[in-house]
């Protein structure tokens, strides 16, 4: 079956890297989902969890804030502001997007 | 002998010096490590950012964002140089500097007025040594720099250039090729070139718009751009220390054997010519 390419990544370090099967992240409008032969897309990310589906099952987790979510060719990379194991403890500015700010 | 008191003291300075100059060695190749790391780790984001904002440019964008407009000519520049808050590191500081005066008098030679915004406390103080007005200068940066400070240092550089005060603005700062080689280097951060024929805005599904996601995504790219130079700059930096104290402790120990030596001679001297007097006072006596 086909899987997935992640990367999650903040501007300091490359928090996660690897194959998967499925990714939830958190999009700027609500959860999106994305499994292997998803459309290119570009969306705007607001802050959450980022759930990734290893092939040989289990998941792995990240609190995300803000950012952008690529998919090309089976290939996902998620450019985020905060990432880490935690809930950032103050959200940095200027990177929530709210559905409001959107007409 | 006069003079052996006077070698001897010399020799023990110079060995303190080394001594100074071993430890900060030391100090600046652990610095480096770590700094090295923050490059490293910063690169990933920097590309895929890059490659993103290239994508979606266009140039019907350019009307809406004032971030992304592309004046047909430059009337004024605003040049953004980084500097270390520290010396000691060779010729580092003075390179970025000399880069800055050689962009500022181009500018001016080609009849555009240039304003200067400094990070660092070297240039700060060459700068106004030298009567040059400085815009705005930051010298709050340590030796890891934070998405913060890029925003501190950038955000009224930004907003003079979305208020068309300034045309185009350059950012000088050090290139981190290897801890050997930092060469100054000088980057056009405004306006934004993007690459018009790679615009994959027509494949992707945007969500929510190329627009809105231009419009989050630029300050972010910017900013990181700016991140990216600071840490760049504060490797360099360490990479240059370490070189120069290197070079310096090299230099003193070339000294002190040279010192060593003159000591050694003098007293050698000194004991010949004592035997000399005893072997001649009792050749006198006999």
């Amino acid at each position: 079956m086909a899987s997935l390419n992640v990367r999650v990544v903040s501007p300091i370090k490359i928090v996660f890297e690897g194959e998967a099967s499925a990714v939830v992240a958190p999009a700027w409008d609500g959860q999106v989902g994305i499994l292997p032969g998803h459309a290119p897309m570009l969306s705007l990310i607001g802050s959450g969890e980022v759930t990734v589906d290893r092939p040989g099952g289990g998941s792995d987790t990240f609190h995300v804030a803000g950012g952008v979510l690529k998919v090309e060719r089976d290939t996902v990379t998620l450019l985020t502001e905060y990432a880490g194991d935690e809930a950032p403890a103050d959200i940095p500015a200027n990177t929530v997007v709210l559905a409001e700010d959107v007409e | 002998m006069a003079g052996d008191a006077d070698v001897k003291r010399r020799i023990k300075s110079v060995e303190n010096t080394r001594q100074i100059t071993r430890t900060m060695e030391l100090v600046a190749t652990s610095k480096l490590k770590k700094a090295t790391d923050r490059v490293y780790s910063a690169r990933p984001y920097a590309d895929a950012l890059q490659e993103i904002v290239g994508g979606l440019y266009s140039p019907a964008l350019s009307e809406k964002y004032p971030i992304l407009r592309r004046p047909d000519e430059v009337k004024r520049a605003a040049v953004l140089l980084l500097t270390a808050n520290r010396g000691l590191c060779g010729g580092f500081n003075s390179n970025l500097i000399k880069q800055a005066r050689n962009l500022l008098e181009d500018l001016r030679g080609q009849g555009i007025e240039a304003e200067l915004h400094i990070a660092g406390k070297k240039a700060v103080a060459y700068f106004r040594f030298r009567g040059e007005e400085i815009s705005t200068e930051t010298v709050d940066v340590g030796d890891s720099p934070t998405g913060d400070d890029a925003e501190a240092i950038i955000a009224p550089v930004r907003a003079r250039f979305e208020n068309g005060d300034v045309d185009a603005v350059y950012l000088i700062s050090s290139k981190f090729k290897s801890a050997m080689s930092t060469p100054p280097y000088t980057r056009d951060l405004l306006p934004i070139t993007g690459d018009e024929n790679a615009s994959s805005a027509d494949v992707y599904i945007l969500s929510p718009s190329g627009d809105m996601i231009l419009e989050r995504i630029l300050p972010a790219y910017i900013r990181n751009a700016v991140y990216t130079a600071l840490v760049e700059n504060a490797a360099a930096e360490q990479g240059a220390r370490r070189s120069a104290m290197k070079s310096a402790t090299d230099n003193a120990g070339d000294v002190l054997e040279h010192l060593t030596r003159t000591y050694n001679r003098a007293r050698q001297a000194q004991i010949t010519q004592e035997i000399a007097e005893i072997v001649g006072g009792s050749a006198a006596l006999e």
